[in-house]
């Protein structure tokens, strides 16, 4: 593959060589502060959004839908304007140098459409060539990345005629063309069956073990947790949390879940509670005579229930406000 | 130089799209100008002025060739990549909006070309007497297509809907060869239309192809007027064509 950032612009180039070769000194990838997106009719969905994404790591960000996530990566991606707030990458100003910037990204959005006509390995090339490749280096690096992404059978079939899943990961490979050194990655993995999601994950992994940063956006839990070191969980358009797995548990109050099943009604739903410690659990247990349940240490679903139902809860009896 | 690769990429990616609709395109662009052409030489009764009456219908239907390519077809495809999401992934690259409307552009010269020459093979066969000037035709053509397409991509990034802004290009398509004095004498128009269709695109484009279609050169007024009206479209084509949402 073709070095990183070989199309960067003059003023970029300096900010950051290539994910090989990082020679910059700037540890901050991406820079965000109080980013607000207010819309016409007054609906605001961002709402002051501040945060930082180190050089070389993977940032989940985690939300209902409709929380403003999309939107967040949007304004990053420069997609989208921001009401106010700054963006910066690599140090460069996302929102004042939108195309400078966006030699420094590969993308992929939660929806946009392919040309059913072209083949999949046109639709690489074609676009590799965007990313000032040459033809030579398109067809190679477009060949790499059919290969990463198990396209290899699909190559020159035209993409019309292919599965949904099949269309995501092409999607995926248009972000990985020319090595970005920043992955901006938008549900990346929705519509993918376990095994391709998988297989996404390690393209996601290998890329960041070539210095890649990562953003993904992502409604399962368990990506986030297999994929990031920090998770950012958005709700109604603010930064609720932004921390490591560990830092996000550690907020809990209640970091054991109990799980089980009302001895008096054996056909009902399984229940759930949280308790401070084990032994806590294990008190309620004997206290109710349960006899199916299990024990378990909090998760990042845990977690995540916890912040946005809380938000939920105050938004609903206007204690948000 | 990028931006060079650029465009070549985008008309490169049209191009392909279109490699299953070669023939349904080339029906297309030849059967409603011949069609209107028969249809004009037909209504217009006498054959008294000879050359004059095939020129004008020939001129015509060349233009009414471009507009459909320009406004109609070039509005439809950039509507389809508006609304199907296509235009989201070309904003995901650092590609300028320009390059992107240049690209699709040249796609439509090439259309343009194929159609006018189509045209021009069946005005021969039929024995429609014409003297052309090529270089001064492909100067018109181009100047035309410029013109016309900045129509297309103000409709195209103002539509707030795939079936609006196909019905807004459809009827400009045919509504500008219809609306101005392309395959009748202006005098044959009420007073009113005839002032109006001294701001239409077409009226200009039909006076200079047919002039260069006679041999005829004169025609310094026609491509200046086509020259500023292509600045105004296209400027503001490019204007209202912003990858980055408000």
């Amino acid at each position: 593959m073709t070095n990183a950032l070989a199309y960067a612009e003059p003023e970029t180039q300096s900010a950051v060589r290539s994910r090989q070769s990082v020679t910059v000194e700037e540890p901050v990838a991406v820079s965000v502060r109080n980013l607000i997106k207010r819309y016409d009719d007054g609906s605001e969905a961002n709402r002051g959004i501040s945060l930082d994404v180190r050089r070389g790591e993977v940032i989940a960000i985690l939300g209902p839908n409709g929380a403003g996530k999309t939107t967040f990566l949007r304004q990053i991606t420069t997609e989208l304007r921001p009401t106010s707030g700054s963006v910066t990458v690599f140090g460069v100003d996302a929102i004042a140098n939108p195309e400078s910037v966006k030699r420094l990204m590969g993308i992929t959005p939660q929806e946009a459409g392919l040309f059913d006509a072209l083949t999949v390995r046109e639709h690489l090339e074609l676009f590799a060539r965007f990313k000032n490749l040459s033809k030579l280096e398109a067809r190679e690096v477009a060949h790499d990345v059919i290969a990463e992404l198990d396209l290899v059978n699909e190559t020159n079939k035209r993409v019309g005629a292919l599965s949904g899943g099949q269309r995501r990961r092409i999607l995926i490979g248009l972000a990985l063309l020319g090595e970005a050194p920043l992955l901006v990655l938008d549900e990346p993995t929705t519509g993918l069956d376990p095994s391709s999601r998988r297989g996404v994950w390690g393209v996601i992994r290998r890329a960041v073990d070539k210095g890649a940063t990562v953003m993904i956006s992502t409604h399962y839990m368990e990506e986030a947790e297999r994929l990031s070191d920090r998770i950012a969980i958005i709700a109604a358009g603010r930064l609720l949390e932004f921390g490591t797995l560990e830092e996000l548990l550690a907020r809990l109050d209640r970091s054991y879940r109990l799980s089980y099943r009302d001895p008096f009604v054996p056909a009902g739903d399984v229940q759930v509670r949280h308790f401070a410690s084990f032994a806590e659990a294990q008190r309620h247990i004997s206290l109710e005579l349960l006899s199916e349940y299990s024990i378990a240490r909090a998760s990042l679903e845990d977690v995540y229930f916890a912040l946005t139902g809380e938000l939920f809860v105050r938004t609903e009896t206007g204690a948000e406000a | 130089m990028k931006r060079v690769t650029d465009i070549i990429c985008v008309f490169r990616i049209q191009l392909a799209s279109m490699r299953r609709e070669v023939g349904p395109f080339l029906l297309a662009a030849l059967v409603f100008p011949s069609g209107m052409y028969l249809f004009a030489t037909a209504v217009s009764g006498r054959q008294d002025t000879q050359e004059q009456n095939p020129l004008r219908f020939l001129a015509g239907s060349i233009v009414f060739s471009l507009s459909l390519t320009s406004i109609s077809w070039l509005g439809y495809l950039l509507l389809e990549n508006r609304f199907t999401g296509r235009l989201k992934l070309f904003a995901t690259l650092p590609l300028a909006p320009s390059s992107y409307v240049f690209g699709v552009l040249v796609f439509a010269l090439v259309q343009a070309a194929v159609g006018t020459t189509a045209l021009l093979l069946v005005g021969r066969a039929i024995g429609v007497p014409m003297r052309p000037s090529f270089p001064l035709l492909i100067v018109v053509i181009v100047l035309t297509i410029f013109c016309l397409s900045g129509l297309g991509v103000v409709i195209a990034s103002c539509a707030r809907s795939f079936s609006q802004g196909s019905l807004l290009t459809d009827t400009l398509g045919a509504g500008l060869i219809f609306l101005a004095p392309v395959y009748y004498a202006p005098e044959m128009m009420p007073q009113s239309l005839r002032m109006f269709s001294q701001l239409l695109p077409t009226t200009f484009a039909a006076r200079a192809v047919q002039t260069t279609l006679s041999g005829g050169q004169a025609i310094g007024g026609e491509l200046l007027t086509l020259s500023l009206m292509a600045v105004a479209t296209l400027g503001l084509g490019f204007r209202l064509m912003q990858w980055r949402e408000n």
